[in-house]
């Protein structure tokens, strides 16, 4: 089993490499530079900017540079902020993102699941419509438009909620209902009709009939029997989820200013700011790959199936 | 294939045609026939095809359909509210002498009803009363403290009297403001526009949506920015469903390293932060229509190839295809007269599932600025522009995401109802 894990996290460092490789190249080739003004300073003045942050050195060394450094965990200077280096700014901003992420992520299963069980329990009864209806406009309407007539409606139009903030400031807790609801409306709906699809499913299944005719008691086949296999799907798709919760937070954050890592995700490419952006796509492309990794992990646990080969 | 042939033949020549038991003539049920007879079936899913049919029409009619222009900016009638009623001149008329009155107002020139005296004054006495200071009991002399609180209480009982007085019309405005009105006035009444070499009078116009923050008419920007949504998610969606056929035909069809190849560059594409990588390459590459194209087309095909290697392999082997080979088919017969007539049903359906996902894909790149640029709109671009001022001018955000939204329940209607009715023991529901 150890063995297994260890070789499923050597295997992520390809994607991982692979995803560096192109964004650097990427970014690198793109027009337009960190450093372009409309009046360009001096010509020695320049040369030593970008000998300051390697730039004069040729593509490849600067690529075989950087990939050490980021080995060794530093992502460098920003070449647009000048105060701090890369790292400071992800380690500002990420607990933020992270906190956001995994709040919705852990509402979306939690009231999707419910939601799924209790649909499937009363198939065709109002619950269950209802339920459901709440999952199509989830699955059907874009986060970017659920944000804002969230906050049009309950900050602006009926004042229950404040239109933005943070939880370390004046408000509280309170600020981190909107932005958490809008990021966990799409996955919610697909969690919510994947249980309950597959509850259907096991509910309809020769070995649920077994233990009924045993005499074994409702609650104690579903407790015991059905939730156990109609949850498996729905782990497998956290890892999906937890992308949807990421890319989805980059609009989010902008939405309710939320000092997130989303924030520097697009203005940092806008501003060619080349070591940000790297550090941003790094730690994005190493969050979802663990994020998936995990999942596996956990679902390879639960599925007596697989063998760990 | 010729024995096929002989067989047609011999039934033309003898008129002979297939019947049951019973002697009736048997029809073939072509799968479209299926399909479609399964898809009428399907309330929601006619539904969704008659708006999308809609929704196409008024996309392809756009440039004859009798609304403003999209791009042409109305420096006078910036951020007007949509209305039913009134001409774009009657909501200028109306803001400016809004504005006037307030100003004026402020100025002091209400005209005080009786009404308005004796509510003053009673909120007056009453602050008298409320306020007095227990401690300097039967002192005539007001505490500093008290006079504050009086006149604070005035002042706020003035405040909401002036307004009642602006809504009502009973403030006097000076000579100069009266003419400044009667500018406007003629202004309105005869100030016309020469576009596209027509005489406008552009303050006739009505705005049934509203318009925007350069005066442009919210209606006309909306049906625009539905006409490029629908295009890009159409074009997006039959380019990603043809690329994923391709690779995904050639993996299940051929097999081997090919098959594995292939399946190991889209599981690796799978687990990469796709969309993040689109986002930088927007940024970066600066917003251009054929980029986007390129870099959604380039994550999207993905599903679609799984999807149809499933489908060829387990089509491959299939009985009816065993016996075609048997019967000598060759090849290339098999894949074109078989295999491929028996994805179209899958392509038709995930045309139509992918058309909503690159709509939303594009409007998120757009809503971040990425996307299309103006002057041009689409759906997602103008719920971006909205977002900043929407508490003011909530009809910016509303009317392109009730249109968006409605099209894109359409879709989704329309593409479950197709998969049902193509795919009926479909277990890939989600």
């Amino acid at each position: 089993m150890t063995k297994y894990i260890i070789r499923r996290l050597i295997g992520l460092i390809p994607t991982l490499f692979i995803v560096v490789t192109i964004s650097f190249f990427l970014i690198r080739i793109a027009p337009g530079g960190p450093f372009d003004a409309e009046r360009r300073p001096p010509e020695q003045v320049m040369q030593n900017i970008e000998a300051k942050f390697n730039l004069n050195a040729p593509l490849h060394m600067q690529y075989l540079r950087y990939m050490g450094d980021i080995v060794r965990g530093d992502l460098g200077p920003s070449f647009r902020y000048q105060d701090h280096d890369v790292n400071f700014y992800i380690a500002n901003s990420l607990p933020n993102s992270l906190l956001l992420g995994f709040i919705a992520l852990g509402l979306a299963l939690l009231v999707g699941v419910n939601a799924g069980i209790i649909s499937a329990l009363n198939q065709n009864s109002w619950i269950d419509y209802l339920a459901m209806a709440i999952a199509i406009i989830g699955i059907t309407v874009p986060l970017f438009v659920i944000g804002p007539v969230l906050m049009y409606f309950f900050a602006l139009r009926w004042d229950l909620l404040p239109t933005s903030g943070w939880i370390t400031g004046r408000y509280g807790w309170i600020t981190i209902l909107m932005p958490a609801i809008t990021l966990a409306m799409q996955p919610f709906a697909t969690i919510a009709r994947l249980s309950r699809a597959s509850m259907l499913e096991m509910l309809r299944s020769d070995f649920i009939r077994t233990a009924q005719s045993k005499g074994l008691r409702d609650s104690v086949i579903i407790r015991r029997h059905v939730l156990k296999g109609s949850l498996l799907p729905v782990v497998s798709y956290v890892g999906p989820a937890f992308a949807s919760i990421v890319t989805g937070s980059v609009v989010v954050e902008q939405i309710f200013r939320v000092p997130g890592l989303g924030r520097f995700f697009v203005q940092s490419a806008l501003n060619r700011d080349y070591t940000l952006i790297m550090g941003t796509v790094i730690v994005y492309s190493v969050i979802l790959v663990l994020m998936n990794f995990i999942v596996d992990i956990i679902y390879s646990f639960l599925d007596p199936r697989i063998t760990y080969k | 294939m010729s024995t096929n042939e002989n067989k047609k033949e011999n039934r033309l020549q003898t008129g002979l045609q297939a019947t049951n038991e019973f002697n009736q003539p048997l029809k073939g049920n072509s799968l479209y026939k299926d399909a479609w007879r399964r898809l009428k079936r399907n309330k929601m899913a006619i539904a969704g095809l008659i708006v999308v049919a809609l929704y196409s029409l008024i996309a392809v009619l756009a440039p004859v359909l009798p609304i403003y222009s999209y791009k042409e900016q109305q420096m006078s009638h910036i951020h007007l509210p949509p209305t039913f009623s009134e001409t774009a001149g009657e909501q200028m008329l109306e803001r400016k002498i809004i504005e006037l009155t307030t100003l004026a107002a402020k100025d002091g020139r209400v005209e005080w009803t009786e009404e308005d005296q004796r509510l003053i004054e009673q909120t007056i006495e009453e602050a008298r009363e409320r306020y007095k200071d227990p401690s300097s009991a039967g002192g005539e002399e007001l505490t500093r403290k008290e006079k504050d609180a009086i006149a604070d209480a005035e002042r706020s009982v003035r405040r909401a009297r002036r307004d009642i007085a602006v809504e009502e019309g009973r403030v006097s405005l000076n000579e100069e403001e009266k003419a400044e009105l009667e500018a406007i006035r003629r202004q309105i009444a005869s100030e016309t526009e020469v576009i596209d070499g027509k005489e406008v009078k552009v303050h006739e116009r009505r705005y049934l949506f509203g318009t925007d923050y350069l005066g442009r008419d919210m209606l006309a920007r909306t049906i625009w920015g539905g006409q490029m949504s629908i295009a890009i998610g159409l074009i997006g969606g039959i380019t990603s469903v043809l690329l994923g056929l391709f690779f995904g035909a050639i993996a299940g069809y051929v097999g081997g390293k090919t098959d594995y190849i292939i399946m190991r560059i889209v599981d690796i594409m799978y687990s990469m932060p796709y969309m993040m990588l689109v986002i930088i390459l927007m940024a970066l590459f600066g917003r251009s229509i054929i980029l986007m194209f390129l870099a959604l087309s380039l994550v999207s095909w993905l599903t679609v190839a799984r999807v149809v290697r499933g489908q060829i392999i387990s089509l491959k082997n299939s009985e009816y295809v065993e016996a075609a080979r048997s019967m000598g088919a060759s090849s290339t017969r098999i894949i074109f007269r078989h295999l491929v007539p028996n994805t179209f049903g899958i392509i038709i359906v995930y045309t139509t599932l992918r058309i909503p996902v690159f709509i939303q894909m594009e409007a998120f790149l757009s809503f971040l600025g990425l996307g299309i640029s103006a002057p041009y709109a689409s759906w997602g671009s103008l719920i971006g522009d909205a977002v900043e001022g929407m508490r003011a001018y909530p009809w910016r955000l509303f009317f392109p995401a009730i249109a968006m939204t409605v099209f894109l329940f359409a879709m989704n209607f329309l593409g479950d109802g197709l998969r049902d009715a193509f795919d009926p023991q479909s277990k890939n529901k989600l």
